[in-house]
C-alpha cells in the first residue's frame, strides 16, 4: 500500500512538473473526491479548504427569492477579492457541492450559472483568498417545483 | 456547446451552452433502478491561444443544458481569437466548442 502511494505522489508529481503552468488545471473531482460526496456545506467546506471559518463579506451572490423551477435557478455571484477559486454549495440536494472555479490571471471573478435544487435551501459563495480566508456570500431561497427528482 | 464571446471596453464576456442531460443519481434511481447510471459533466476547461482562461469542476446539480457565463481581462486577446471550450463527462464522453471572439 506504501509503496503504491508513493508511486502515485512520485507520478503526480512529475505530471505537473512537465506541465507547464499556463496550461494547468485543477479537477477538484480526481484531487479532492471527498468535497464531492460530502452531504452537508459543512462537510464539503471542510473538505475543499480544510477548515470552515467563514468570514461572511466581499462577495456578491444574486439569485431568485423564489425559484419556480428548480430545474434552473440562475445564480451570480462576483467578488472583487484576491482569490485562487470560487465555489458553490447548497443545501437542498443530497450532496452539496455544485461548482469550483478555480481563477486565472486572466479571470474577472463574476459568474453566472444555472443550478437544480430538489426542494428549498441556502446556497453558500466561498471564495477563497489568495490570504488563505475563506470569504462567503449566503442566500436562502424558496424552491417551488423540485428539480432533482424529474 | 455553443460558445459566444464578446470583447467590449477591455472586458470579454463569455457566454456557452453544453448540450447534456446532467442527470443525477437520484433521478436515474428512479428511471432505470441504477444510481450508477447517473451521467454529467465533471470538469470544463477553455483555452485561448493555449492559454487557460476557465478552469470549473462541477457536480450533477447544475441544470440541464447548463449554461456559463464568466468574464475575461481583455488586454491579451484581441478579436478573432479563437475561445476553445472542452468538457468531460462521468463516463468519459467529451464534448468540446469554439467562438471566436467578437
Amino acid at each position: 500500500m506504501e509503496r503504491r502511494n508513493f508511486l502515485n505522489v512520485t507520478l503526480g508529481a512529475l505530471a505537473l512538473a512537465v506541465i507547464p503552468a499556463s496550461v494547468k488545471a485543477e479537477d477538484y473531482r480526481t484531487t479532492k473526491p471527498a468535497v464531492w460526496s460530502a452531504h452537508t456545506v459543512d462537510d464539503a467546506i471542510q473538505a475543499m479548504y480544510g477548515s470552515t471559518t467563514l468570514i461572511e463579506k466581499g462577495v456578491s451572490l444574486r439569485a431568485p427569492d423564489v425559484a419556480s423551477n428548480g430545474g434552473a435557478i440562475p445564480v451570480d455571484f462576483s467578488t472583487d477579492l484576491d482569490i485562487k477559486s470560487i465555489a458553490l454549495y447548497q443545501d437542498a440536494n443530497p450532496e452539496a457541492a455544485v461548482c469550483v472555479y478555480t481563477t486565472n490571471k486572466y479571470s474577472i471573478n463574476n459568474y453566472s450559472v444555472k443550478i437544480k435544487m430538489g426542494k428549498s435551501g441556502t446556497i453558500t459563495i466561498v471564495a477563497e483568498g489568495n490570504d488563505g480566508k475563506l470569504y462567503a456570500a449566503k442566500k436562502t431561497l424558496e424552491v417551488a417545483l423540485g428539480g432533482c427528482e424529474g | 456547446m455553443k460558445v459566444k464571446a464578446k470583447l467590449k471596453n477591455g472586458v470579454i464576456k463569455v457566454k456557452t451552452m453544453a448540450k447534456h442531460g446532467m442527470t443525477t443519481f437520484n433521478m436515474m434511481e428512479k428511471k432505470t433502478g441504477n444510481r450508477e447510471d447517473a451521467n454529467f459533466i465533471t470538469h470544463i476547461t477553455g483555452t485561448i491561444n493555449g492559454e487557460t482562461v476557465l478552469d470549473l469542476s462541477t457536480s450533477q446539480f447544475l441544470s440541464k443544458n447548463p449554461i456559463f457565463k464568466f468574464q475575461l481581462k481583455g488586454e491579451t486577446f484581441k478579436k478573432g481569437d479563437k475561445l476553445l471550450i472542452s468538457w468531460v463527462d462521468r463516463k468519459g464522453k467529451t464534448g468540446k466548442g469554439k467562438g471566436k471572439i467578437k
